[in-house]
Order: C-alpha cells, then structure tokens, then sequence
C-alpha cells in the first residue's frame, strides 16, 4: 500500500492566494469549480511538469490525465514543440507588425482541417466560439442560436445561462437550449422557429460535467447537417475541447460531416496560448468585416509552437495512438473495478474518456475512489471528461491501473455493502 | 397589528449576483414558509420563545389570494407550520401577495375572519414571537458579540435560508430556471455538530423536509457555526470557502451548483 499523500505547501499558498486572488483559485482549476472532494485530496499547485506527469509543490508527482484540461496533447515540454518557440521566441513575438508564421500556421490548418478554407487566431476557445457566433448572425442576419444541454462553449454571456452571476436575461434570450440526440425536438425547434436560427452550435459529441458522455447517434450528424443546409442556418462545431484527440482533420471529420465553422484551443500548440476558428469559404468576407481583435492574438510564438505541434501530431498518427493508449486503460480500467465488484462507467472516445462509479445514486463511491486515486499519484478529476497525451508509456497506464486498484481496494474497504 | 418589521438585510457578497427582478408572489411564499415559518425554529431553539408561549394553544391561518395557505399551529411551546388553513383558531385573509408582504414589513393591518375571540394571542404572544424572531435576524445587533445569541441567531438563519432556498425555486422565474436543472433526490444541509436541513427535489420541485432522511444525493456542510455565520453575513465568499475547506460539498455536485444559484437570490428577497 502506498502511503497517502498530504499537502501542506498546497494548503498554505491557498490561504496566502485566497487573500489576494477572488475565491483563491478561480474557474476549472480550482477547488470548487474541480470538484476536489475532499480538499484535502487534492493538491492545488504544481511545481513543474514533464511528458504526461506534473510535480506539486508539496513534491509528489502525478500521472495527469487532465492534461491541463485539454492543451497537452504531446507531453508537457515537448523537445520538438519547445524549441520552434524557442527559435521564435528570438525572432520575435509581440510586435507591432505579424510574423509571416501566422500565415504558415493558417496555411496548415488550411491544409489540416477538412472543413477549413480559412482560419482566424486569437487566444482563448471562447474568443473564437463568441467570433463564430457573432458570424452566424452577422452572415444570416438572425438572432437565435440552437445549443445543446450540458454544453460549454466558453465564458462570455451568451454562452451562460440566466440564473449565472452577472447574466442578464437579455444576454441569453436568444438561445434555445435543446438535448442532445432528440431529433424530434430539433425538428419541432425548427420549425417553431422558422427564419430565425442563425445558428446551432455544438460540441461533437455530448462531453458535459456529471453525466455520462454521449456520442451522437447514427446519422444524427448528417440529418443536422441537412438541416441546417435547407434552413440557412450556419453549423457551427465547438472542437476546443476533442479538437486533434479524434481527427487532426477536426471532429467533424471523425464523424462524417462538414461544419461551416470549427473552434480549436486547447490541443493546438500544445499548451501555447492560441485558438482558432476555421471555417468555409462562403464566411470569409463576414469574418474579414467584423472587428475583432485582441493585444495578443497575433503573437507569432504560439504559431510556431502550433505548427510544430500540428506537423509532430500527424507524424504521430496522434488521434490514434491517443484512442489506443485510452482503450487500452479503459479496459484496465473496467476490469480492475469489476475485480472489487465496481461498475465503472468509461464513457466518450477513450482519448477524451469519462468516468463514473455507478454502484450508488449519489456519486460518493466515485468520489471516494477518485480522491483516493489523486493521493497515491494519479491525477483524474471527479466530474469532467479526461485528457489522453502522446507522451502517456505503457508503463505509466500500468502504475495507473496499480494505484486504481489499491483505490479500488479502500473504498472497498470502507463499503462492503454497495 | 403589528407581526414583522422589515426582516433585516441579508448582506451581499456571500454569495454571487444574479438577476436582480423579484416578484410579490415568490416573496409572499418566502414570508410565509421562511420567515413566519422561522418561528419553528425560534421556539425550538431560543428559550425565550417557550417562556412567552408558555401553555398557551392556538393555530393561526394565513390565506393569501393567488399565493400561500398556511397554519402556524402553537402547542406545548412549539410551532409548527402546517399547510391549508381550515382548521385554525384564527383566519387571516390577504386579498393580495402585496397586502401579505406589507403585514410582514409591519405595513398593512389584516382584521381575522376568524377567531376574533384568540386575537389577544395575536396581539400579545404572537407580536412578542415575531418581535424575538426579528430580534435574532438582525444582522447588526450587538447582541451577535454574545456567542450564545450569535449560535441562536445563526441557526434560525440557517433555517430561514433553506427555507427560502425552496420557495425561490418552486415560483421565482429565474429560481425555477435553476430547480428545473435539478435532478431528483435529497440535498443535505448541515452546520457540523449544530444543525441539519435537508430540500428533497422531486420534478424539479422543492420541499423542505422535516427531517434528515438516511439516503442523500448530495450535501453542502459548513465547518462550524462561525463558518456558517460568515459565509451568511458575506464576511466570507462560499467559493473561497469550498478552497479553504470550512465549506464541503459532495454527491451529485449539479445540485449543489443549482441550489447555490437559488441561493444566491435569496438575499434579494430577503433585503
């Protein structure tokens, strides 16, 4: 049995966070947003990080299938990536007049993309899911937007909901918030609302906090297609979070459709902050006639690191190998929570894997077993999909699979009963 | 007839912003099964209560048009509140959720329809209630430096909250937007080693239950009364809490999430 592990370096530096910093640790890194169940299981600052772990500052290390929810994609420090930027970095990077890198990484993902004619970088996966709906409606002149329930397209306020802090009725009366796989109701919603989507927007496939994942049922894709083809409205793919772990030519690929816009963040530079929205040909000139920008978005570092992190991605076959390498611990997975009678649920692509102990109504076992999990070093999170990584060895799924076990093993322990 | 001032404010900040439109109707239902309804709590809790009720017996009902039917029923020093109002001592009837609200603020004077020979327990006992009840949610008073009254009060409030917490989310619009992303079960509440609440969540309707059941789906726990009381006041942000750990959650965390958001317009209400 490994020892526990505690952290009393995490638990002063938050105290020292909270009294500078709203909620000391804000959004998905932090306590409250990441469900650390309990605190104490959690720690709540790293050190440094390498390939697929990373060090707390309390000096225990994590193999980490968040992967910082999405960006590392390759390994942490990936040589290959880290010195395009590097070589970059001397060239330039914030300057009054763009690098011409930025026309040779929209070039590749041009050439990338399936669905891509253009793309548009800036920073973060909401800047660009906000540009592509701004685009929508400035494109078909229409106001509604069709989302699916248990999405997360970003922070902005139309993509939050009524009853979120700050959020004015009117930010979302236009949104239409519909289940994911119910044809009947995107039928009915259609209809109700004649003329008047400008768009639906949609991850492409239900990967939402608390409940199992989703994939789209068969054809579900294609009828959407079609009917936003026949109506006018612009079909919009929110591939920031399972962008390049399914397809390198975008999810919508994977799933044998084409969107008129896709967003990408997170995996794009493998940790380097750029986004992009890709789209067709028949958007380009609403895009070039919108004003949108930012300080940073044209920083040329990031590009560097997404082109080398895009052209080691095809060298990869990195879909693949990240599919292989959660298939692989999924079924590890399964078979070491069945040997101590769990019924683990591992739901979505593998690269993109969810989990969830199903024994019990109200989640507590899953917690237990996830919090035990964290203290002997592998970091998954309680309710939120997981990040697979090229850098993730054989040997780091067996040492996860050995630290599931004895989780697996305590929580037991603790319930004989369920 | 005088039952209630102004209930005192609930500070901001505990807990974060919404929408800022509130109805009569959801307030009515808040005054009623919150704040009237916190006179279970005092008379369970503060000893002052059962030495004014002393053994005294009598139900009073409110009827309010288009919103709340409740007995408030007084025996053996204590109160509890029942729903309907035909089988009590005193009838009060509201032609309004406003003229409902006014009396709670001590605005509007409703004459009994029934029982008019109990209206010295109205008049007496009952003011002295509502007057004790006021005295133990007034946030400012100097009273709060004495621990014992600090614990009382808190847990009055603690009672009030949860209660309010229900009734926003069965007729508040934006309240019900949250309830209706609730799934079913039992969500606990608890100050550790004080007190314990618990909503169940049934078709995204919310009832507050007379006792912890054994099967909960989730739980929200303050560490202790002054954590609890901080996070109450705003002195302490609940999110920073969760971080420091003086506030706990788990279970089915989408239901605390939407119950926090209900939470959240209960100091909206309640100003």
């Amino acid at each position: 049995m490994r020892e526990p592990f505690t952290y009393p370096n995490s638990r002063k530096e938050f105290m020292r966070a909270a009294k500078v910093i709203p909620s000391g640790v804000y959004g998905h890194l932090g306590p409250a947003e990441g469900c650390f169940i309990p605190v104490e299981a959690f720690p709540q600052f790293s050190s440094r990080a390498q390939g697929s772990y990373f060090w707390d500052i309390d000096g225990h290390r994590y193999i980490d299938y968040m992967c910082a929810y999405g960006p590392n994609i390759l390994g942490y420090n990936d040589p290959d990536v880290e010195e395009a930027a590097a070589k970059q970095r001397e060239k330039g990077d914030v300057v009054t007049s763009p690098s011409t890198v930025m026309i040779d990484f929209a070039e590749l993902l041009v050439d990338t993309v399936a669905s891509a004619n253009w793309a548009f970088f800036a920073k973060n996966g909401n800047d660009v899911t906000t540009l592509a709906v701004m685009t929508a409606r400035a494109y078909t002149h229409r106001k509604k937007i069709v989302f699916f329930k248990g999405y997360y397209h970003g922070i902005s306020a139309w993509t939050q909901k009524i009853d979120c802090s700050g959020i004015l009725e009117e930010d979302v009366v236009n949104n239409i918030y519909l289940d994911w796989n119910n044809w009947e109701e995107i039928e009915r919603t259609f209809e109700e609302n004649r003329g008047e989507i400008a768009a639906v927007i949609a991850q492409p496939y239900m990967h939402g906090n608390f409940v199992d994942n989703e994939l789209p049922a068969d054809g579900y894709w294609k009828k959407l297609r079609k009917k936003c083809s026949d109506t006018g409205t612009v079909l919009i793919v929110d591939d920031v979070r399972a962008g390049f772990r399914l397809d390198l030519a975008g999810s919508d690929h994977y799933f044998g459709f084409e969107a008129d816009m896709i967003c990408f963040c997170k995996a794009l530079a493998n940790g380097y902050n750029v986004s992009a929205l890709c789209g067709k040909d028949f958007l380009k000139n609403t895009v070039s006639s919108m004003s949108y920008t930012g300080s940073y978005w044209l920083s040329a570092v990031p590009f560097a690191a997404g082109i080398a992190c895009i052209e080691k991605m095809k060298r990869l076959d990195c879909p693949k190998l990240l599919i292989n390498k959660g298939t692989r611990l999924k079924k590890e997975l399964i078979k070491a929570a069945t040997d101590y009678g769990f019924d683990l649920h591992v739901s979505g692509i593998p690269s993109l894997f969810y989990l969830r102990i199903a024994n019990d109504n109200n989640l507590m076992l899953h917690q237990e077993w996830i919090a035990e999990c964290v203290r002997r070093g592998v970091f998954f999170t309680n309710h939120h999909n997981h990040f697979i990584n090229a850098a993730l060895t054989d040997a780091d799924i067996d040492e996860t699979v050995d630290i599931a076990r004895e989780a697996f093993s305590i929580v037991r322990n603790r319930h004989p009963e369920n | 007839m005088k039952f209630l001032k102004k209930i005192p404010k609930l500070k901001k900040g505990s807990v974060m912003k919404m929408t800022s439109t509130t109805d009569e109707r959801t307030l009515a239902y808040i005054n009623m099964y919150a704040i009237l309804g916190g006179l279970t709590a005092l008379c369970d809790i503060a000893t002052e209560a059962g030495a004014i009720l002393g053994r005294a017996s009598c139900s009073i009902g409110f009827a309010v048009k288009d919103g709340p039917h409740a007995t408030l029923n007084f025996v053996g020093g204590r109160c509890r509140l029942t729903d309907g109002t035909d089988e009590s001592d005193i009838l009060l009837r509201f032609p309004s959720c406003d003229k409902f609200n006014k009396m709670i603020n001590g605005e509007y004077t409703p004459v009994p329809v029934r029982g008019l020979t109990k209206v010295s327990f109205l008049l007496g006992k009952f003011k002295k209630l509502t007057d004790l009840l006021e005295a133990y949610l007034r946030q400012t008073s100097d009273k709060l430096l004495d621990d014992g009254f600090m614990r009382q009060s808190t847990l009055i409030m603690f009672r009030v909250i949860v209660a309010a917490v229900a009734q926003i989310g069965n007729y508040d619009k934006i309240g019900s937007f949250s309830a209706s992303n609730i799934v079913d079960g039992v969500i606990k509440f608890e100050i550790i080693g004080c007190a314990k609440a618990a909503l169940a969540v049934e078709g995204h309707r919310l009832t507050l239950l007379d006792r912890v059941p054994k099967n909960i789906t989730s739980y929200m726990s303050f560490a202790d009364i002054k954590s609890a009381r901080d996070i109450f006041d705003g002195n302490i942000n609940a999110v920073t809490a969760v971080g420091e750990g003086t506030v706990r959650m788990g279970g089915i965390i989408s239901q605390i999430d939407n119950i926090n958001k209900i939470m959240s317009r209960v100091e909206l209400y309640l100003k």
